[in-house]
């Protein structure tokens, strides 16, 4: 919304600059986006008199005028008289005229601001200087005419500058809609500038009419009262009609009210439906005028208006021409059965006011704010008028509105009123009163108000409060429908007297620190580590394209999809984070990265999780890891991913064990893996399900462009925290005596896992002695039919240093055992 | 008269596509196109229905014909031992250099913020990022289909559900929660974090994913001074300086009075005395929040408040665009090395 400093300035005091004034407004009222300066606009134009003009020979169009501007505009070549000569193509232009003049040098304020100002000079026109040029309405900027030059009435003083004449020296504030979204009042003029007053301290006063609530214009009473009914009392609180006669859309306009409208966004149109804009700007309740006549045709030669759900099927031209489709929730004007406009929205084009038309019927009325919204919604209009009625437009308001709007159509257009006012009003509201106490609101506020203060601060923007000592019983005006409660009236005591002259306190409480939660902390420690260990976090989008899915090996329709996704790419909740990460592997190695590690902790989501008990999807967390290197290395990317997994069960102390993974899984989770050389993860000790490991499957590779040499995993932080809530001290003093390492050396069928070796020989070290297994080297020759794997045995006794052949007894019992168990040979 | 047993055909591609070493040239077989001829050669009212079941035998043939392929290109994948430790005739991997590692800025940043609130005593939530309409927006007040759901541009999924657009979205849970602490003499205190989505295009300074934090405080006494003060307490340590607050009255419809708090800029990130920092919306709970919750609003009051994690980030490190932060790039993730 735009709010015209100058026209704020007509309706209530303001002793602060418009700087100050917006600085208040931001603290006490609402956001203001930004402050224009409009006078720089209009700059060096002014108003002159045509002393002469005559026909320019060999042209159609053009004139050739001298104009008079008092002589106040300088450096231009004047003649004798101290006239200005200018030539101009206007059909209207003729001697004695009052017009407005834009010297050389000035702008057209039409062009102003835009791309390509056009800046006037002293040009020559078939032979003849033209200095600048005499300007039409359009050119102004100030409405749709071109068809001649703009005049100006009454007595006017030469060279007066336009700026003056039309209070361009005005500023505008642009008003954030969103965050009034809870004030309609706010929504007009009347209403801002009753704020404007409340912030200043100031009490405001209101227009007369605006206080008639039951007015009763004069009429000759020469047209039946227009019959107005509304269907279901759901659907509008309140519909109002009168018929106006002998309005003549011609008349002289006057500029005071179309210029304000102009700078406050609004297109003037003609003097009837400018009036109604400038009501509604004025007080924030819309109004629509219908060609009374061609109502009547639709309604076949009868009034019998009613507001009314649209029927299924039923159709609407609308003003601007486009022909709707109405739905069932739609709120429509008919005449008798035919709709003729879309209720609160846009009038029809059966009846649209036009060149011909005399005789209208004015609306004012309010309509259910729910539909509004989603009919707004529903047909894409956003007019000024929907968009308060969506803000929920007070039913009191519309019968002063239409009266005086009636009344100045009347003035400004010759018109009279013909008929009384047709109103239907099934929503009229009790007056709300709400109890407060003043300790309440100096509790809640922590502030320390006297009873004067509340009753004066809510008194000057019209909350009356009746005062019992300390109680107060407070009358809601009409217009405030947004105060139901206690709370309410806190916030506008807190608001008018301004939050920030409230004492800052903190809770009395003792602060006791609380502890990070155990999962957050789990979550911190293994993100330090894969840090520390090189890699590098990333934060990837929850939604993801169904393809990426289907590349992965996912099913789509196992995840919950968006309906009104911004892209394809964005459409579906991920069902696993591994795909993010394989999507960002390429695009890196582009950019010249040949080896790194991406990792993203994050939720993911898939309907194969089910629900929680508030019947809402289960959420489950996730660390991803994938690892990529563009050039060939020494040995398979599956064991450098697996480092890190060590890495990380060593960091949390746990020790993971590596299973085969299933061929075929239903788990989106381990579907873009390589069974083959993949694995699924546990905890050796506590058999807590860790997650999966491994390769890519050769379509992922290529559908994600990896290079060979990448693998990844995907494990359950929730899975870690388990085991590792389950961690027992292990830790023993250490020996006293020096402990002892034997090197060992299987060749076993290449089929045997180093796992088996390193089982079967825990197995056979059945021994007091504390132990420890370590791979040493894993050799494959090239017939590739066995395999030797070397480890280290690591021995140490509690009780004693061992001799040579205590440790040599030992040895030889495991490896008897491994050789017979897996049909190896020590070698 | 050719063969109208689709299923007959299906059976036999389906065999062919199974043995086959190039699956595709199956499609291509003439069973498959005389199915498709036979369709003309039908009677109006039957073709519709034979058409039908052509296609979804080509459909089957199709889809066979890619999982085919992807098993020929897997065929000679050679398994590995996953229990080893490292390659055969090889050696162990070593580690990244630990210098190249990086921590994403925002989680970095969230976890310096949720320190500084589990030092003042707020416990911290992590916020759900898929959430039904009662605790996204019914238990905080909005009514069904009132307007100010819209500054809210949620995303839905066909079952309904809501990506949520704050954090508040645990408030009413927190709440819950927090009873019967409140009513044994205790307060409620308690944080929640995490992502959240608008429906918004994305440019530099727009994103639709974003990370906010949401505080909640409820007790017999809280005031509206009390939470200004904890907020500039917050700041003030989160910046390690003093500041100057302001405030803006905002309409949310979980808070009444509603806030749009501000900070001077601090002079650490290069703020001068007059610059103002929007960083949060706040305000005291609606009575009506508290009362779904099972609180009674008449013996207890709170206050929340709930700001984004992006605008510190940027602020801190003086990062132009917010697209960086879910880039995955390694160009951008490494200056946090």
């Amino acid at each position: 919304m735009i709010v015209s400093y100058k026209w704020l300035k007509k309706l209530t005091e303001v002793d602060l600059s418009v700087e100050d004034l917006a600085t208040l407004i931001g603290e006490r009222l609402v956001e203001i986006e930004g402050i224009e300066d409009i006078s720089d606009k209009y700059q060096g134009i002014v108003i002159a008199k045509v002393v002469e003009a005559t026909d320019i020979e060999g042209s159609d169009h053009l004139h050739l005028t001298k104009i008079d501007d008092g002589g106040v505009v300088r450096d231009v070549e004047r003649d004798a008289s101290g006239y200005v000569q200018v030539v101009c193509g206007a059909p209207n232009v003729r001697e004695g005229m009052l017009v407005v003049w834009l010297p050389p040098k000035t702008v057209v304020p039409e062009t102003y601001g835009t791309k390509e100002p056009f800046v006037l000079g002293a040009r020559e026109l078939k032979g003849y200087k033209s200095n600048g040029m005499l300007a039409s309405a359009k050119e102004l900027d100030l409405y749709e005419d071109h068809s001649g030059i703009l005049e100006i009435r009454g007595d006017r003083e030469l060279g007066m500058s336009f700026i003056e004449l039309f209070e361009y020296d005005d500023y505008l504030l642009d008003i954030e809609n969103k965050s009034l979204t809870h004030r309609p009042d706010a929504f007009g003029m009347i209403g801002f500038a009753r704020e404007v007053a409340g912030i200043q301290g100031k009490k405001f006063s209101y227009y007369s009419w605006f206080d008639q609530l039951q007015p009763e214009p004069e009429t000759d009473g020469s047209t039946e009262t227009p019959k107005v009914t509304i269907d279901d009392p759901d659907l509008s609180d309140r519909f109002e009609a009168i018929v106006l006669s002998d309005i003549d859309l011609n008349a002289e306009r006057p500029m005071g009210t179309q210029t304000f409208l102009a700078r406050s966004g609004i297109r003037p149109i003609n003097t009837t439906v400018d009036v109604t804009n400038y009501m509604m700007l004025l007080s924030g309740q819309p109004l629509h005028a219908y060609d009374y006549d061609k109502l009547l045709k639709v309604g076949g030669g009868k009034i019998d208006i009613h507001v009314r759900l649209a029927k299924k099927g039923e159709k609407l031209k609308l003003l601007d021409g486009k022909v709707i489709e109405l739905s069932e929730d739609d709120i429509v004007i008919a005449n008798g059965d035919v709709a003729v406009g879309l209720a609160g929205a846009m009038g029809g084009a059966s009846t649209e006011i036009d060149a011909k038309t005399t005789r209208i019927l004015l609306e004012s009325a309010t309509f259910n704010l729910y539909k509004m919204r989603g009919m707004q919604m529903r047909h894409g209009i956003f007019t000024e008028a929907i968009t308060r009625f969506t803000k929920g437009v007070p039913a009191e308001l519309g019968a002063p509105v239409l009266a005086e709007a009636a009344r100045m159509i009347c003035e400004q257009t010759g018109a009279k009123i013909v008929s009384k006012i047709g109103e239907d009003y099934p929503g009229k509201r009790e007056t709300i009163q709400i109890e407060i106490s003043l300790a309440k609101i100096n509790d809640t506020l922590g502030t320390q108000f006297a009873a004067e203060d509340v009753t004066d601060l809510l008194g000057n923007v019209g909350l009356e409060t009746d005062a019992r000592g300390l109680k107060f019983t407070v009358t809601v005006p009409y217009w405030r429908n947004d105060l139901h409660i206690p709370e309410d009236i806190i916030e506008e005591v807190g608001r008018l007297a301004g939050f920030d002259t409230i004492n800052l306190t903190l809770p009395r409480r003792d602060f006791v620190a609380v502890r990070p939660d155990d999962f957050d902390g789990l979550r911190s420690k293994v993100r330090s580590a894969l840090v520390r260990a090189g890699a590098n976090e990333v934060l990837t989008y929850s939604f993801i394209h169904g393809d990426i899915m289907k590349k992965s090996g996912q099913d789509p329709a196992q995840a919950y999809r968006l309906t009104n996704s911004l892209s394809p790419e964005l459409q579906y909740y991920r069902q696993s984070l591994t795909p993010s990460l394989l999507v960002n592997v390429h695009p890196n190695i582009k950019a010249g990265y040949d080896h790194f590690a991406l990792f993203e902790l994050n939720k993911f989501h898939t309907k194969l999780a089910g629900e929680t008990d508030e019947k809402v999807p289960k959420e489950l967390d996730g660390l991803a890891f994938v690892l990529a290197r563009s050039k060939k290395a020494q040995g398979s990317a599956y064991y450098e991913a697996k480092q890190y997994l060590d890495y990380i069960a060593e960091t949390l102390g746990l020790e993971f064990a590596y299973e085969p993974l299933e061929e075929k899984s239903d788990y989106p989770v381990t579907q873009p893996y390589e069974y083959r050389r993949s694995a699924r993860v546990w905890d050796a000790r506590t058999r807590e399900r860790i997650g999966v490991i491994g390769e890519f499957k050769r379509s992922v590779q290529k559908a994600f462009k990896l290079p060979e040499y990448s693998a990844g995993f995907e494990i359950a932080p929730r899975g870690l925290l388990k085991a590792v809530s389950q961690l027992e001290n292990s830790y023993r003093p250490l020996s006293k005596y020096p402990g002892t390492e034997r090197d060992i050396c299987f060749q076993v069928k290449s089929d045997v896992s180093y796992q088996q070796i390193v089982d079967s020989v825990s197995e056979g070290l059945s021994t007091d002695l504390q132990t420890a297994i370590e791979p040493l080297d894993l050799y494959q020759p090239e017939d590739g039919e066995t395999k030797n794997i070397t480890i280290r045995i690591k021995l140490v006794s509690y009780e004693k240093t061992l001799k040579s052949e205590e440790v040599n007894g030992v040895i030889e019992q495991v490896s008897a055992h491994v050789c017979k168990q897996l049909d190896a040979v020590v070698i | 008269m050719p063969s109208h047993d689709t299923d007959a055909v299906r059976e036999k591609l389906l065999k062919l596509v199974e043995a086959s070493e190039a699956p595709r040239d199956v499609l291509r077989a003439p069973d498959l196109k005389e199915l498709y001829g036979a369709i003309a050669t039908l009677p109006a009212e039957e073709r519709g229905a034979f058409g039908k079941a052509v296609n979804e035998v080509k459909l089957a043939v199709e889809a066979a014909v890619e999982a085919r392929e992807a098993a020929l290109e897997d065929s000679d994948v050679s398994p590995i031992d996953i229990t080893a430790p490292w390659d055969l005739n090889s050696s162990r991997p070593s580690l990244l250099s630990t210098t190249q590692g990086s921590q994403h800025p925002l989680t970095k940043e969230l976890d310096n913020v949720i320190d500084i609130f589990t030092r003042m005593g707020f416990a911290a939530v992590e916020s759900r990022q898929i959430d039904d309409d009662f605790h996204m927006f019914g238990s905080l007040n909005f009514p069904d289909d009132h307007p100010a759901r819209d500054g809210y541009d949620t995303f839905r999924t066909e079952e309904g559900f809501i990506p949520p657009a704050h954090t508040s979205t645990m408030q009413h849970r927190i709440l819950k929660d927090g009873k019967a602490a409140l009513e044994a003499g205790g307060q409620i205190a308690a944080i929640s974090y995490g992502r959240v989505f608008r429906n918004e295009d994305v440019d530099a300074t727009h994103e639709h994913t974003f990370y906010q934090v949401e505080g909640v405080f409820v007790s017999q006494d809280a005031t509206l001074g009390q939470m200004l003060g904890t907020l500039r307490s917050f700041f003030e340590t989160y910046y390690g300086q003093q500041l100057r607050i302001k405030t803006q009255p905002a309409y949310f419809p979980f808070v009444e009075p509603g806030l749009e708090f501000a900070i001077e800029k601090p002079a650490a990130i290069g703020g001068k005395p007059g610059d103002w920092l929007e960083m949060l919306g706040c305000g005291m709970i609606h009575p009506n929040v508290l009362e779904q919750a099972g609180i009674d609003p008449a013996k207890y009051r709170g206050f929340a408040w709930g700001g984004g994690i992006e605008r510190l980030v940027m602020l801190k490190y003086g990062i132009e665009d917010l697209r960086h932060f879910e880039s995955a790039r390694l160009q951008f993730l490494r200056k946090f090395a």
